[in-house]
């Protein structure tokens, strides 16, 4: 009986160290479109759901726009307006993409590994592709992610007085850091 | 000639005088919605006070009709933590999981409320009140997640 607890459990651990899909409901997203007249235009989003399927290289993210936290309230209330993100209609970024050069990391072995990752993000349904380097910290089977992008505001669409008088950066930075397990 | 002047010099002034009580008013204005920040949730009033499971399922039944209800409101939630996620060493997630179905819940913390969400465990009682920003049907995981931001322990 206890030998059989025993398998069970080994089974159960190395299952959950090396099973195929990490995921976590925790990712953060930062947003920081600050610049040098305004430091406000930044904002942080914990709960993002994200998940790496070590297997295929598939990588995915979803956040949702309304549970970006911005110090300022007015500014939070721009952010999810009508003319910006329009929240209460694009309730979520999405990201779909791929770990381009999955052969460089051993999911089995602990080490850093930094891989190209290539895919779509939309934004307020406009799917633009990216391209990010993602630094990949495997550790006991955890996957520790980390990467910084930015991406063109106008390209999704997002235009107006504030950037062109250069409160709201064009291009603002977006860093990203999750552990999944 | 020197009359003329004197008889409008206090025109002058009013106006000069009311410039800058408008320059002013307008700093003043900008510096309040600049400095301004969210209030301690702990501090705020609850529109709703809700039973986890119960909250959960309403947005199961009709997620519409439970984000115009909940979405953009702080809301009082009680439950049991189903789960507690560390995305980073500063701070720590709660997660009230509705078992039967695997929807949930989730509240992220108010940097001065991070210190006590990170003494709870799993299994523990708790009340928690947040700015509720709504959920819906998650794409990666296929399960409703109702997100929340601001949150602070309400009582344990």
């Amino acid at each position: 009986m206890k030998k059989t607890i025993l398998f069970l459990s080994f089974v159960a651990l190395t299952g959950s160290l090396f099973a195929q899909k990490k995921t976590t409901t925790s990712a953060i997203v930062n947003f920081d479109a600050s610049t040098a007249i305004d430091a406000l235009p930044k904002a942080e989003n914990k709960t993002v759901t994200a998940a790496v399927d070590t297997k295929t290289g598939t990588v995915a993210f979803e956040a949702t726009v309304k549970n970006f936290a911005f110090t300022n309230p007015r500014i939070q209330e721009h952010f999810n307006g009508k003319d910006w993100l329009n929240s209460d209609n694009f309730p979520k970024f999405t990201f779909k993409g791929k770990i381009a050069d999955l052969s460089k990391v051993n999911f089995a072995k602990d080490g850093s590994y930094t891989v190209q990752v290539t895919g779509d993000l939309t934004v307020k349904d406009v799917t633009k592709p990216v391209s990010t380097e993602v630094t990949i910290v495997v550790s006991g089977g955890t996957l520790s992610t980390t990467t910084a992008f930015s991406i063109k505001l106008a390209d999704y669409g997002i235009t107006g007085i504030p950037i062109d008088a250069g409160k709201v950066a064009k291009e603002p930075k977006i860093t990203v850091s999750a552990e999944l397990k | 000639m020197s009359t003329q002047t004197n008889k409008k010099s206090p025109w002058l002034k009013r106006i000069l005088f009311g410039g800058l009580v408008l320059v002013l008013a307008g700093a003043g204005i900008y510096w309040y919605i600049a400095t301004d920040t969210f209030a301690d949730t702990k501090d705020r009033k609850s529109a709703f006070t809700v039973e986890a499971v119960d909250f959960i399922r309403e947005f199961q039944q009709n997620d519409s009709l439970a984000n115009l209800k909940y979405r953009e409101k702080i809301l009082t939630v009680n439950g049991t933590v189903s789960d507690l996620e560390s995305p980073d060493t500063a701070t720590v997630n709660v997660k009230l999981i509705d078992t039967t179905s695997g929807n949930f819940a989730i509240f992220a913390f108010q940097d001065q409320h991070v210190a006590e969400a990170k003494s709870l465990k799993i299994g523990d009682k708790v009340s928690i009140k947040g700015s509720c920003s709504g959920g819906s049907l998650d794409g990666i995981l296929e399960v409703i997640k109702i997100d929340f931001k601001r949150s602070a322990l309400n009582k344990q």
